[in-house]
């Protein structure tokens, strides 16, 4: 099965997979480079990170002093609640 | 309605590393893992700035995910205690 599956390749009646352009076989992966860093992509996912965790760890600190000034604010008036 | 309206920045904020932030961290991190399983890559050692990433997102969304849940506890929370102010007749402790 295999081989004619060759042959009919061969006469060009059955599409090989980088000419499928719209199916993208699990076992025809493009050729990725693993071996040399992407520097763009390792210094923006760095970048990334870092801006994200500078925002968080602002917001963390907004929001803490936010609750505390409407606690002043509010001035503790019902016991009940914390 | 907004993701976190003004009145749940009266709430006291969760800290940074709650159950939230941390296990969507966490998975974060797995995801970023399981990409390099699917790659074929080194499943720990490639792509570091990948995992830290993908857990640094996860963290973040954990983490403001956390605050609008708390905020809706919070509101049902309050809405139930108005009722319950609102009714002392149902809500008889002794006698009933």
């Amino acid at each position: 099965m295999a081989a004619g599956l060759r042959a009919v390749r061969r006469w060009g009646l059955v599409a090989t997979a980088p000419g499928l352009a719209f199916t993208r076989s699990a076992f025809v992966v493009k050729k990725v480079n693993n071996v040399q860093p992407n520097w763009l992509g390792v210094g923006l996912a760095f970048g990334t990170s870092a801006a994200l965790w500078a925002l968080l760890i602002k917001q963390h600190n907004e929001d803490v002093m936010e609750y505390e000034r409407r606690k002043q604010e509010r001035g503790h008036k019902c016991t009940g609640c914390s | 309605m907004a993701f976190l309206p003004d009145e749940s920045r009266s709430l006291p904020p969760p800290p940074l590393l709650n159950k939230g932030s941390v296990w969507l961290g966490f998975a974060g991190w797995m995801s970023a893992l399981l990409d390099n399983a699917f790659n074929q890559r080194p499943i720990f050692r490639a792509g570091v700035h990948r995992q830290i990433l993908f857990a640094t997102v996860g963290c973040f969304v954990g983490y403001q995910l956390v605050k609008r849940a708390e905020y809706m506890h919070a509101k049902v929370d309050r809405e139930l205690f108005e009722y319950i102010r609102h009714h002392p007749v149902d809500f008889h402790t002794a006698t009933g």
